[in-house]
């Protein structure tokens, strides 16, 4: 708790969640949500959240006739819409054969209450808020063997100022199913606390990517809880630029032998902006392989956060995690933050782990400008470079382009207040 | 007027004085060559012209085509017409070869006045001129200088030079690390580019590299200031006695 702090917010939640009719995950979860977590708890002590308590931020009353202002970015793409946090079935398409979208009642949406609470994410302030705020949990169901090559494109927009959204997502792929899906958060809200869970049954595989790009006000506090069955595979991958706050927290539970897990990212900072990406990773069987590759580019005032654990159980033999995070500072005044941690209880596992921080090679701008490449040019080139080969090898080639184009945006803007 | 015009050139570099009053004056269609011992300053003379950091004139004029360089950047004095092809080119990770030439090739293009060139005619240009510096296209493709071989990375150095069409080129050890075959190859690639309307500085320990590229000038820097200018004849002086005696006469 934090000492002597008003906290508007946790009275308004329990006002919010006296307007739905009496379900018991929203009051179990509306009494877990006590406070803010403190920084003197570990996974927050980089990222802190004390400025809330002293905001004024009531869970919004989704309005369903609200205009859309993101359009979609693919053609051909599955689109699936969460306005101000609430599933928007006529601006939605149609989906195909094979997969379906549902509303969850009061029995499955305890069930998904209690995966969340059983996992360490039981904690995470998103957890409890959005369990007790989110308008409905909305479930996609891929069924078996069906492998879908249309991207599913999620568009998360909407909120306003002092309002808090709360997007409830389910994804559920059985065995022998494959889907990309493409996740870009635009908000307005002060306050975004979207819940994932992802569910893989054996041999299942996702390919999903991330955009958060809220308002420049926004926080953003995404909390992402995923299971993975034998031989399925998610990989994930991330580009934080958006928000005055985001931070993607992902905790995969590798269930099932011979799974492969891959959570990249990069983030993009300038201004005050602060950004995290936190995971956690627990290799609970043997055979599995993880992989967390994170880079970031900071500018302005801005702070960069990686923190990633890995956890392997004592049955994990033969584990293999990777991580390794790279930051680019572009100001003296920004910070970039690494903290990977390896808690390792097998004794026949591959783990490895790094980081650096540093600033563009003096050397390599110099060639670059000495071939009458202007400086900004040349720091876009070489900032780009540095972020390809992760980009390349996280996303899928149809839309490699699209995240060079997210991120060059971004990078302008970085670029510019620098030179 | 000189193409390149170096006035009394001062220079300290780490508060270590490096040039210490060097003067030089380049024409069109000229080939000069900068010899000199280790430590005499030749890098730091490149690095001077074309503007690194760091290596600021602490006194001094460098005028390029009448224009003084002092208050221009590196990149603009590419983009005016000053190449630099490097002892050591360096590696640029994830920088692919055709996109940073073109990027290369449009800002100066974009400087005269010329239009840039699209990525088909770019692709097309780039090819020819490869050809003739034996730049397999694979070796574009790649990463800029990264995993190159000596010859390669020297090849490509005036592979640029050959496609941004400096009016003064100065080649900083060019011959450095290079086998017999690959000082050919640059060699003919460097003379290829020999006009009447550009200039070219060598600069170099060793008087072979002067076998292929002859020099209408040699001088000699010794403690950062030229110490004797002359004819091809005084590079092979050099071969012969070796820079003490000529230092020793200054």
């Amino acid at each position: 708790m934090l000492p002597n702090v008003k906290d508007n917010y946790i009275t308004s939640v329990k006002a919010h969640v006296s307007q739905f009719e009496e379900k018991s995950f929203r009051k179990l979860a509306s009494n877990d949500f006590k406070s803010w977590p403190s920084p003197r708890e570990e996974t927050w002590r980089l990222s802190r959240l004390g400025v809330l308590s002293r905001k004024e931020i009531t869970p919004i009353t989704p309005n369903f006739k609200k205009q859309i202002s993101s359009m979609s970015k693919f053609n051909g793409s599955i689109i699936i819409r969460f306005v101000d946090g609430a599933f928007r079935e006529d601006l939605s398409s149609k989906l195909p054969p094979g997969s379906y979208l549902n509303i969850l009642g009061e029995e499955d949406s305890l069930k998904c209450f209690h995966k969340f609470k059983d996992s360490n994410l039981k904690d995470h302030p998103s957890t409890n808020v959005s369990f007790s705020c989110t308008p409905s949990i909305v479930k996609l169901t891929i069924e078996k063997d069906v492998k879908i090559r249309d991207f599913f494109e999620i568009i998360y927009e909407g909120g306003d100022d002092n309002s808090s959204v709360h997007p409830a997502f389910y994804i559920e792929l059985k065995e022998n199913s494959s889907i990309t899906i493409i996740e870009r958060f635009n908000h307005l809200s002060s306050l975004i606390m979207p819940l994932q869970l992802v569910e893989l049954k054996k041999n299942a595989s996702i390919n999903s990517l991330k955009i958060f790009n809220d308002n420049q006000q926004s926080y953003n506090l995404s909390a992402n809880c995923t299971f993975l069955s034998e031989k399925s595979n998610y990989n994930s991958f991330s580009l934080i630029k958006g928000g005055l706050f985001t931070r993607s927290e992902t905790h995969a539970y590798l269930k099932g032998e011979n799974c492969n897990l891959s959570l990249n990212g990069v983030y993009l900072s300038s201004k005050n902006q602060h950004h995290d990406l936190t995971t956690a990773i627990y290799h609970d069987v043997p055979n599995c392989t993880s992989k967390q590759i994170v880079r970031g580019v900071l500018g302005g005032k801005s702070t960069g956060v990686f923190q990633g654990k890995v956890r392997v159980a004592p049955d994990a033999q033969k584990t293999d995690g990777q991580q390794m995070s790279r930051a680019i500072l572009l100001s003296e005044n920004a910070i970039a933050n690494a903290k990977p941690e390896l808690e390792i209880y097998a004794d026949d596992v591959i783990c490895a782990h790094g980081a650096t921080v540093g600033e563009i090679e003096d050397d390599q701008l110099f060639y670059l400008k000495s071939r009458g490449i202007s400086e900004k040019k040349a720091k876009q080139i070489l900032i780009t470079a540095f972020l390809k080969d992760i980009i390349n090898e996280s996303v899928e080639e149809p839309i490699q382009n699209f995240v060079f184009e997210e991120a060059d945006l971004a990078l302008s803007e970085i670029i510019s207040k620098e030179i | 007027m000189s193409l390149l015009e170096i006035k009394n050139a001062k220079l300290k570099v780490d508060n270590k004085d490096i040039l210490k009053g060097l003067s030089l004056s380049v024409n069109s269609g000229e080939v000069h060559a900068i010899m000199g011992p280790n430590g005499s300053g030749k890098s730091t003379l490149s690095y001077m012209l074309a503007g690194r950091d760091g290596y600021e004139l602490e006194s001094g004029k460098v005028f390029l085509d009448g224009q003084s360089l002092s208050d221009m950047e590196a990149d603009e004095r590419a983009r005016s017409g000053l190449f630099l092809a490097f002892q050591y080119p360096v590696e640029l990770p994830g920088v692919g070869g055709m996109s940073f030439l073109r990027e290369a090739v449009n800002s100066r293009r974009k400087f005269l006045g010329e239009e840039e060139l699209d990525h088909l005619a770019f692709v097309k240009e780039a090819r020819k001129v490869a050809s003739k510096m034996f730049v397999k296209d694979e070796m574009l493709k790649r990463a800029v200088n990264v995993g190159f071989s000596g010859g390669e990375k020297k090849r490509f150095e005036i592979l640029q030079m050959a496609m941004l069409k400096p009016k003064v080129s100065i080649l900083d050890e060019t011959d450095s690390g290079l086998d017999v075959d690959a000082l050919k190859i640059v060699s003919d690639g460097v003379n290829e580019q020999r006009t009447n309307d550009n200039a070219i500085v060598v600069i170099t320990h060793y008087q072979r590299l002067l076998d292929y590229i002859v020099p209408d000038f040699v001088h000699i820097l010794s403690d950062g200031i030229i110490i004797k200018s002359g004819g091809p004849e005084l590079a092979l002086e050099v071969e012969k006695n070796g820079y003490a005696g000529l230092i020793n006469a200054a």
